[in-house]
């Protein structure tokens, strides 16, 4: 098939994300990403300056007795570490809070579980009724292309409920997840949580009444407690605000993995996924590397290779030739988890790509004699 | 006496929202909708949208999962805005002729920011002024510090006009504009505090209210120009993304630093 044809997408000429990522990005005049221009610049912050800038901020919420922090946890790596960096570097009690999507792998629960133990903290868990959580699965994917929406909206919104209700004003995320992949954000910036970046950013817009109304698939509004964000009066009337700690750490996932390993015993996944490399990545949602990333290759026309291979490119663990070896080996891949997920929602897989197909995007793809094409980054004249 | 007033700024580029930077790095923070809906829930004084894209009346964000679907033209888009809040809206970027201000003017934009055509054709925009009135037009100055003094630069901070910025105030004063719009490029994104100086020499020069762009990273940067030059509003962009409900925080601390703020109170 003539490229000429198929709708323009550009690469980043150092990393390896397409115009078309779903993480909106920018490029320079000579061609290079906003996610990169931004991780550039941390190589010119002092990080001594920002832990005491932060150490300096955090003091006012010293407390004699009871909890100082929420932590956001899924029990992955960047979880240990937050918790690790919290604990280690701030001297800060926290309470962990987790918003279980049942979709827990193995070796991603037990993770969790072992939080409690190694750290000594307490541990919150916040498991929404299965029965709505199979109908808000099959609602966001209808509505959004996303089964996982229903994670997005709960892990955004359960920790502030949890810090409202508490009184708990101040709450700990890692890094923020636009700035370190798409460059949102400058690094001097130091953006907190904010209800626009959870509507807007991670959850398209739709937030828990856009899944109420719907014809077919019923939720009644009472299902929907863990997904409701608390009122401006009652976050000002706590104080709450959430920090990223990824603008105070250099925050390499590489180095955090071999760290909570050595440290806390953390576990990888042992077993390979299908449409990735890296192995420490995403423990807390089987779908997250599967299905779910599958659609991000059906609607923007890449997948988790193309992250992580962009994010290791960036941190010099490779290269852009390697990455774009990973990105043609598994960008593309169908997992075998669909059917998994199929099974859990009671639907076919004809179902499955009637709705799948929607969300193509026509800026990327093209439908020729009943194939789907795309242009790719290793096409002749594409790449550099 | 006129209160004074807090004006957040978006900046569009290709149907999204960017953050700004030296008025050459952009980067995308999302759909302006969500971003409105904000401004409505912070019940903001005024909120002015400037159109910076390259490409002539591209809105089209390209995101086909999202609530907000991409829109194909400016009139789609400025309706969409509009339909979303009642807070006086000024309209800016691609301005050439009386068509493209009444066209925004009819689908939503109380006001229109206009720049270059100020330089390129100021005639249109005295008769502008006289058929929409002069409260209709804002003038919008974009300046860097050259050797000590402030020149005017248009076309997205392209084109040096080498008009100093007090001459072209007037200027734009006698062309008919209600309001000017002084914008710092060398200050644009970097957070740190407004162009005082500029600011009170220009609010003085011209009878006409001047809002201030260009440097808010911190609250104390708006009590700080408040109290050091005559400006009537001070307007910001990237601030607001950065912490969550910004926007009444700093006017509930203005509030109580000063007395004449446009404040209701409702922060309390």
């Amino acid at each position: 098939m003539n490229s000429i044809n198929l709708p323009k997408v550009n690469w980043c000429k150092n990393c390896v994300y397409p115009s078309s990522s779903a993480v909106t990005l920018t490029f320079n005049n000579d061609g290079v990403c906003s996610g990169c221009i931004v991780n550039a610049q941390k190589k010119n912050v002092n990080w001594e300056d920002r832990l005491k800038l932060l150490l300096q901020d955090v003091e006012k919420y010293r407390k004699p007795s009871g909890y100082e922090c929420i932590i956001p946890v899924s029990g992955g790596k960047d979880s240990y570490y937050q918790v690790h960096f919290v604990k280690e570097k701030l001297n800060l009690n926290p309470l962990l809070v987790t918003y279980n999507g049942n979709n827990y792998l193995d070796t991603g629960w037990t993770n969790l579980m072992n939080m409690k133990k190694v750290f000594k903290c307490d541990h919150i868990i916040l498991s929404p009724n299965e029965d709505m959580l199979i109908r808000l699965n099959r609602l966001g994917f209808t509505k959004t292309g996303d089964m996982n929406w229903q994670n997005h909206c709960g892990i955004m919104t359960s920790p502030i409920q949890a810090a409202v209700k508490y009184e708990i004003p101040l709450m700990f995320w890692g890094e923020h997840g636009w700035t370190e992949l798409g460059g949102m954000h400058s690094i001097n910036d130091f953006p907190e949580f904010t209800y626009r970046y959870r509507v807007d950013q991670q959850l398209r817009g739709y937030d828990w009444w856009d899944f109420i109304k719907d014809k077919e698939e019923k939720i009644h509004e009472n299902e929907m407690e863990l997904f409701k964000y608390p009122s401006d009066e009652k976050i000002q009337k706590v104080g709450v605000r959430g920090i990223h700690l990824g603008f105070f750490d250099p925050w390499d996932a590489n180095v955090h993995t071999k760290l909570v390993m050595d440290k806390y015993n953390w576990k990888p996944s042992p077993v390979a996924f299908e449409r990735t490399y890296r192995r420490m990545s995403n423990l807390d949602d089987k779908y997250e590397n599967g299905v779910h990333d599958y659609m991000k290759w059906i609607k923007f026309g890449y997948g988790r290779a193309t992250d992580h291979a962009s994010k290791d490119i960036r941190n010099g663990a490779m290269t852009r030739d390697e990455g774009v070896a990973m990105v043609k080996k598994y960008d593309h891949v169908y997992p075998s988890d669909t059917d998994f997920w199929l099974n859990y929602v009671d639907r076919d897989k004809e179902w499955f790509w009637q709705v799948a197909n929607k969300f193509r995007s026509p800026f990327v793809w093209s439908l020729e004699n009943n194939n789907w094409n795309k242009r790719n980054i290793w096409d002749k004249n594409e790449s550099k | 006496m006129y209160k004074k007033r807090l004006i957040p700024v978006l900046f569009l580029k290709d149907g999204w929202m960017v953050r700004s930077e030296g008025f050459v790095f952009h980067q995308f923070i999302g759909d302006p909708i969500s971003h409105v809906r904000r401004m409505v829930d912070w019940d903001v004084d005024e909120l002015i949208l400037l159109d910076i894209g390259e490409k002539e009346f591209s809105f089209q964000h390209q995101r086909i999962d999202y609530k907000y679907k991409p829109v194909s033209s400016l009139l789609e888009f400025i309706n969409m805005i509009a339909s979303e809040c009642r807070i006086p809206l000024t309209f800016g970027g691609k301005i050439n002729s009386i068509d493209d201000i009444k066209i925004r003017i009819q689908n939503g934009a109380d006001k229109i920011s206009i720049n270059t055509l100020f330089y390129k054709n100021p005639n249109v925009i005295e008769e502008a002024a006289k058929i929409f009135g002069k409260q209709a037009i804002v003038a919008s100055i974009d300046y860097k510090i050259i050797d000590s003094s402030p020149i005017v630069f248009c076309d997205r901070g392209r084109l040096n006009t080498k008009k100093s910025v007090e001459e072209w105030a007037i200027f734009v004063e006698n062309c008919g504009a209600g309001e000017i719009l002084l914008n710092s490029i060398d200050r644009d994104g970097n957070a740190m505090g407004y162009d005082l100086e500029t600011i009170n020499v220009i609010s003085n020069k011209v009878k006409i209210p001047v809002i201030a762009c260009g440097g808010a990273g911190r609250k104390e940067h708006f009590l700080s120009c408040y109290s050091n030059t005559s400006v009537s509003a001070l307007a910001a962009g990237n601030i607001f993304h950065f912490k969550e409900n910004e926007y009444p925080n700093s006017k509930k601390y203005l509030h109580s630093k000063m007395k004449n703020i446009r404040f209701r109170g409702e922060y309390e």
